[in-house]
């Protein structure tokens, strides 16, 4: 057919067109018959807006011509003509935009604004050109810098958009052709270019020119006499090369190159570090992109020119880089002997975190899997360095501020290295820099061809990271500094870091009395979602801690709420959990994957579930078996009953295979009191060895769950006897005749046991206590009126106090969202110390009524009293504890859409 | 010895805390218990004293350390000096302190301070300096060691003074010289002043709060357990949240005090529960044979363990400067302290151990409580008689038989219903007025 093969290749137009013929069902009538008949409603609407293009094309034609003047304007300095052809191409924009019914103004007009505003500051830049023009010309100037200003701002986000990439945004743009007109837009711009560089040819030896004669440039940077190089010229061609950036065609490497170059030839001291600054800034631009990382030997680069300018800062000690104040035009022109303080443009602790960050960036991106990550990692101490060193030079001058943040970035990479991983870093950067050093001499004879430097500076600064002896002396001193000087934020996570490395070095109590005296668990809410996530996997290490030194009920409380929404990946920022019930957008998940913690610092989640099922097993099993005539009361772990729920529901029961399965087959031993069983279970998971002390940890899990075991069997059984011996008790579990004297006695004075001792005999008595029949089917009546009650009560409030029950039904489906943000400590008050909470009775948690009470809700008011708290504790009465509801764990998606 | 010394020992945990002053009876205490060397002691005694004036002190303590008859030149040319600026001090005092020594004078003077202020500037050219001046005159006097002139001055100074923190430190001044002259009822009252100012101050930093509160603690101890109503006292300062609070960031071996406090104190008895989980979460951070024995009764039930550490607590009493104060009683001296606390704690194991047991053996009874049989069912039948104890004596086996306490199902099944017919009450009447105010509306 004709219409086939008439080069349409839109695959909806020939399905269109194949519906067609089957409409018409005509063989008889042949393609082009058709096509003039119409029958095609797509080609109808191609059709008519073919005739449109040329009045469109036209308008287009003639901005484009403006443009042209324009640029020629420029060329001549003539602001007279400018100004009048701005008016002009403003009043065809107009026209422009209502042809097209565009929203967006044409991309041409940006470009065009973009180099206005340009030229504009070049030209107020160059004083001494601005005294030569003429009145008129310098009074035009002057109406255009308001009008310019006034003007931009309107497009103020597209030009931005531009500036930052101006390749990006035509390719978007093209991208986006599903509109004709883009089509147009597109191919005008392409025409546009092809002038601009015509006219580029055209013009006069502009500077404009240079730039896109770049070899020209270099050859006259590189040839330039070395006699000849003043300061004047040198900081001519770096004004020039700086302008060039971010403008559309230049070659970001190449403008790296050659402001390198102009390093060498810089004249003093100042200007060659003024240089070097947008050498740095330079390098950080050789990759817009945000997803993408920096490349590694670009990387390197930067790291070695910070370094370098260190070096300067620390010999010439009269030069202060400051950002505040914008300094003279010919500061840098001042000599090394300069009596004074010579100021320059920048921001170190700003390139320092950027430096940082791309470093995190690239492990983020890089596959852990391969030799290249390790490579990576290897680099580590030379960051450190020059973290180390920066901060060296902000606390001689005085700026501890900034040395605080400098501070934290190498906090953040210290803290969670086990003194292991520290030591093998301390040996690597040792290494590193020998290696570095043989590179360095063979360095400088590559570097003959270009002239050698005008400023030579002496590596003053050491290139080799000091290392304490321990991690923890390290993050001592860091952190102790932080403290003292840092800013809200850097604080706040320095003092996570700070919690974790605690942790991971068995500290519990130093850790959780920081935890607690920072009031971190009240805050965190607040702040941004990487410290929440660093929040989250503090308190992760803080519940292996816990496990580690045989605390369970705290392990259990710091990992139960990681586990409560099954979403502990997300949580830990260590994968993505997919979920059945809400999609993600593209962005959110693109949000996500920039948060995603490097794999070196992942911590291992099969052996957090083992330890958060144990803990949960140890502690609810006896729970279960003290309260076997109503299951659902009292549930300390929701997820580990869940999971039993499952399992016994199985009508077969395979072989443990993962950690789950094994927790469950120990559970199901000691159930039975089979504490032996129990043990085998558990102590065959093959985590453990991820243990340092393997061993201990094992013996301490070992006489933990005997205990449980004994107090399952004695809630289970005890109805069954009268009484029971204390050395067959002791004998049972293979426990000692005190300890279980001790265990029993507990139970007897907390009443969770009605016994007592007979003391000659050594034998526990059983009271009868057992109710009847009766008895017990009254107190499960009095129990049922007492939540029948309470649901009256809640519906009552529900009508009258205005929508209650509507936010408890809300705060159980979103209470990951709203993530603990009435403070419902969970497990402050479980390992019963609180802090002051004064504002945790207040108004905040009314919205929780409902969720609180329904049926998971209890008052520990026996447990909820505690220490630790550090800034008084406020009513200590009724300070209930919720089993459920709002999860303290910090929430992702909370951050994304608020 | 050693082991008691190393152990429990608190003087390089509480001196810290303490005015140079107050150290000297802690010193002379442990001087007297001979726990350590004299010279030590001496030589420590030396080095408080080059701080403070007291030079003649120094002086004679030097003496009797090195033998000597002659005083080092240093501490000679030093006296010298102190005397010169007393000299000075006087001087400047000196209108303001015959002001005050005449009395018809002082009666002059009204409980407006500024009116005060006003007058004696009028009438007899005082200004500030000169109130300055006596503050400074009373801390030399203080430091000279002369503390009954330095709490008069001091409170002098306090009715003039119009400085806040000035006064402050006049304050704590005053209380350490009150407690140095071992006036506790006024002591007292200083220290509650002190309280109320620190505790409404507002602090330039929550850790100068602490340490503000960390001190007065430790000042309050020479007051409480000196008073005779000083064991309740300490309980309801020191188990106040905040201050537990500050004890337990900075000073855990505080908890020593609070616990024999609460061991030899009836009236205190229903904080004790609390204060045994406070107990529990600082067993990590600090061990005290006190503490320990209050875990053994409460904690693990281990009463052997809690026999045995009576023992040791016995021995940490009579060497601990506070709670160790003797008593001549003719010519045997006792520990006051002592004999209440283990006739407390004696009580305490037999409390609880009752309570889990419902039958004893009377020989273990005895063993387990320090008595021979005798002794033990004597005490056990006056405990019985005294309504303290509901059990009955075998005698023929020679056991303790407690009855059983069970509570009764009807009871139990009338309290879980108590509530309801209130609850629904409540609610009928809360739906009537809503309906009413519907209709209304």
């Amino acid at each position: 057919l004709f219409d086939h093969q008439s080069g349409s290749d839109d695959s909806e137009y020939e399905s269109d067109v194949e519906e067609d013929l089957d409409d018409v069902q005509d063989t008889n009538v042949g393609g082009a018959s058709r096509y003039l008949a119409g029958g095609s409603d797509s080609e109808d609407e191609e059709l008519r807006k073919r005739v449109v293009q040329p009045a469109k094309d036209k308008r287009f034609e003639e901005m484009v011509s403006t443009v042209d003047q324009m640029k020629h304007a420029i060329n001549i300095n003539d602001w007279v003509r400018l100004q009048e052809y701005f008016d002009k191409i403003n009043k065809q924009l107009e026209k422009v935009m209502r042809i097209t019914e565009a929203v967006k103004a044409p991309i041409l007009y940006i470009k065009t604004l973009v180099m206005l505003e340009d030229f504009l500051n070049e030209t107020l830049a160059n004083k001494e050109a601005k005294k030569k023009m003429s009145t008129s010309n310098s009074k035009a100037l002057n109406s255009m810098k308001q009008r310019l200003k006034k003007n931009n701002k309107l497009y103020e986000e597209e030009i931005n958009k531009y500036r930052q990439s101006p390749e990006t945004e035509e390719v978007k743009e093209s991208d986006d052709a599903d509109t004709e007109d883009d089509d147009i837009d597109d191919c005008v711009f392409v025409d546009t270019e092809s002038e601009d560089e015509e006219a580029d040819d055209k013009g006069d030896p502009s500077w404009e020119k240079m730039l896109s004669k770049k070899d020209k440039l270099m050859e006259k940077l590189y040839s330039k006499d070395p006699k000849e190089i003043t300061w004047e010229w040198v900081n001519q061609k770096f004004k020039e090369v700086v302008a060039a950036r971010g403008r559309k065609g230049t070659a970001r490497f190449e403008l790296v190159d050659q402001l390198t170059h102009l390093t060498r030839i810089a004249k003093t001291p100042a200007q060659k570090l003024e240089i070097l600054f947008s050498v740095i800034s330079a390098q950080f631009d050789v990759n817009p992109g945000l997803s993408g990382h920096m490349p590694i030997n670009v990387w390197k680069k930067c790291v070695n020119n910070m370094l370098t300018i260190l070096d300067i800062l620390v010999k010439y000690d009269n030069i202060v880089v400051d950002d505040t104040v914008e300094p003279d035009e010919d500061e840098t022109s001042k000599p090394e002997d300069f009596d004074g303080k010579i100021r320059v443009w920048g921001n170190l602790v700003a390139f320092v975190e950027r430096i940082d960050t791309e470093f995190f960036k690239s492990l983020q991106c890089i596959d852990p899997h391969t030799r290249e990550y390790v490579e990576r990692l290897r680099d580590e101490p030379m960051f450190l360095a020059l973290a180390q060193n920066i901060q060296d030079y902000f606390e001689r001058s005085g700026d501890y501020k900034a040395a605080a943040k400098v501070a934290l970035r190498q906090v953040e990479l210290i803290y969670y290295k086990p003194q292991e991983v520290y030591d093998a870093m301390r040996k690597l950067a040792e290494l590193v820099v020998e290696e570095d050093e043989e590179e360095d001499s063979e360095e400088p004879k590559e570097e003959t061809g270009p002239p050698s430097s005008f400023i030579v500076v002496p590596e003053v600064v050491p290139r080799k990271p000091t290392f304490p002896e321990s991690s923890r002396a390290m993050m001592d001193v860091l952190v102790s500094l932080i403290y003292k000087y840092g800013d809200e934020r850097t604080k706040a996570r320095a003092m996570i870091c700070d919690i974790y490395h605690h942790a991971l070095v068995d500290n519990f109590v130093t850790a959780r009395d920081l935890l607690l005296m920072s009031h971190l668990q009240d805050n965190i809410q607040h702040m941004d979602i990487s410290t929440q996530i660093l929040f989250n996997r503090s308190m992760a290490q803080l519940g292996l801690c816990a496990f580690r030194v045989g605390m369970i009920t705290e392990a259990h409380s710091c990992l139960s709420e990681l586990y409560s929404g099954q979403r502990v990946r997300e949580l830990l920022a260590q994968g993505v959990s997919q979920s059945r019930y809400h999609e993600k957008t593209p962005e959110q998940e693109r949000l996500e994957r920039r948060q995603q913690m490097p794999y070196h610092m992942h911590i291992n989640l099969e052996l957090l579930e083992a330890v958060q099922l144990i803990c949960a097993m140890l502690l609810e099993v006896p729970n279960m078996a003290a309260n076997s005539h109503d299951v659902k009361r009292k549930v300390i772990s929701k997820n580990f009953r869940r999971l039993l729920e499952i399992s016994e529901r199985q009508a077969f029961t395979a072989p443990p295979e993962n950690v789950r399965d094994h927790a469950m087959a120990a559970t199901r031993a000691l159930t039975k009191g089979d504490f032996l069983k129990a043990f085998e279970v558990v102590k065959s998971l093959d985590v453990w060895k991820l243990f340092k002390n393997r061993e201990t940890i094992l013996d301490i899990v070992k006489d933990r769950i005997k205990e449980e075991a004994l107090r399952t069997y004695l809630f289970t059984y005890s109805a069954s006897y009268e009484s029971l011996s204390l050395d067959q008790l002791a004998k049972m579990f293979d426990l000692s005749e005190n300890q279980v004297h001790s265990i029993v006695s507990k139970m007897m004075i907390n009443e969770e046991l009605h016994a007592s001792w007979d003391q000659p005999t050594r034998c526990i008595i059983f009271h009868d206590v057992q109710h009847t029949r009766l008895q017990t089917l009254a107190f499960q009546l009095t129990e049922k009126l007492a939540v029948l009650a309470e649901s009256n009560e809640r519906a009552m409030e529900a009508r009258t106090g205005g929508g209650g029950l509507d936010l408890s039904s809300r705060g159980r489906d979103n209470n990951q969202e709203y993530a603990g943000g009435a403070g419902g400590g969970k497990w402050q008050d479980n390992m019963s110390y609180n802090q002051g909470r004064q504002g945790y009775n207040g108004g905040a948690r009314s919205g929780y009524g409902g969720n609180r009470s329904s049926g998971h809700a209890r008052d520990w008011s026996g447990q909820n009293r505690g220490s630790g708290g550090y800034a008084g504790r406020g009513g200590t009465g009724n300070r209930g504890m919720q089993m459920d509801g709002t999860s303290r764990m910090v929430s992702l998606n909370r951050g994304v859409r608020a | 010895m050693e082991e008691i010394k190393e152990n429990y020992d608190l003087t390089p945990r509480v001196a810290p805390n303490l005015d140079r002053h107050l150290v000297f009876p802690i010193l002379e205490f442990l001087q007297e218990r001979q726990l350590y060397p004299d010279e030590q002691i001496l030589k420590f005694k030396i080095e408080l004293l080059n701080q403070t004036n007291m030079v003649d002190y120094a002086m004679d303590i030097h003496k009797s350390l090195y033998h000597t008859e002659d005083a080092p030149q240093d501490m000679v040319e030093r006296r010298a000096e102190v005397v010169a600026r007393l000299k000075s001090l006087e001087e400047a005092a000196a209108p303001l302190v015959s002001f005050l020594l005449n009395p018809n004078a002082v009666q002059e003077l009204r409980a407006d301070k500024q009116y005060n202020l006003q007058m004696l500037k009028e009438r007899y050219q005082i200004g500030p300096d000169q109130i300055e001046a006596l503050y400074q005159y009373a801390k030399f006097q203080f430091e000279c060691g002369n503390y009954t002139g330095a709490a008069d001055y001091l409170y002098q100074y306090r009715t003039l003074c119009s400085n806040l923190e000035r006064s402050l430190s006049a304050l704590w001044g005053k209380l350490a010289s009150e407690i140095l002259m071992q006036n506790w009822d006024i002591a007292l009252e200083e220290l509650n002043r002190l309280k109320e100012i620190i505790d409404s101050k507002s602090f330039s930093s929550p850790l100068n709060q602490v340490q503000n509160r960390i001190w007065l603690m430790h000042w309050g101890l020479y007051i409480f357990f000196n008073h005779d109503n000083g064991r309740t006292q300490i309980i309801d300062l020191f188990n106040q949240d905040k201050y537990l609070n500050a004890i337990q960031t900075s000073a855990p071996h505080l908890l020593r005090y609070l616990a024999t406090a609460f061991i030899v104190n009836k009236r205190r008895r229903p904080q004790l529960k609390e204060f045994i989980k406070v107990i529990q979460q600082e067993h990590y951070s600090y061990k005290d044979p006190i503490i320990e024995f209050l875990a053994c009764v409460f904690v693990n039930y281990d009463f052997d363990g809690a026999q045995k550490k009576m023992k040791e607590c016995e021995e940490v009493i009579v060497n601990d400067p506070f709670l160790g104060k003797r008593v001549e009683d003719g010519n045997f001296s006792t520990v006051p302290l002592r004999d209440e606390f283990l006739e407390n704690a004696r009580l305490f194991i037999f409390e609880t151990y009752c309570k889990i047991h419902q039958r004893i053996d009377m020989g273990v009874l005895a063993e387990k409580l320090n008595l021979n049989y005798e002794e033990a069912e004597r005490w056990i039948v006056n405990l019985i008689r005294t309504s303290k104890l509901d059990a009955k004596i075998d005698s023929e086996s020679g056991t303790v038989i407690m009855e059983p306490t069970q509570p009764n199902v009807h009871e139990q099944l009338i309290n879980h219903t108590k509530g309801l017919s209130g609850r629904t009450y409540k609610l009928v009447n809360q739906l009537l007025e809503h309906t009413q105010a519907q209709a209304t509306r």
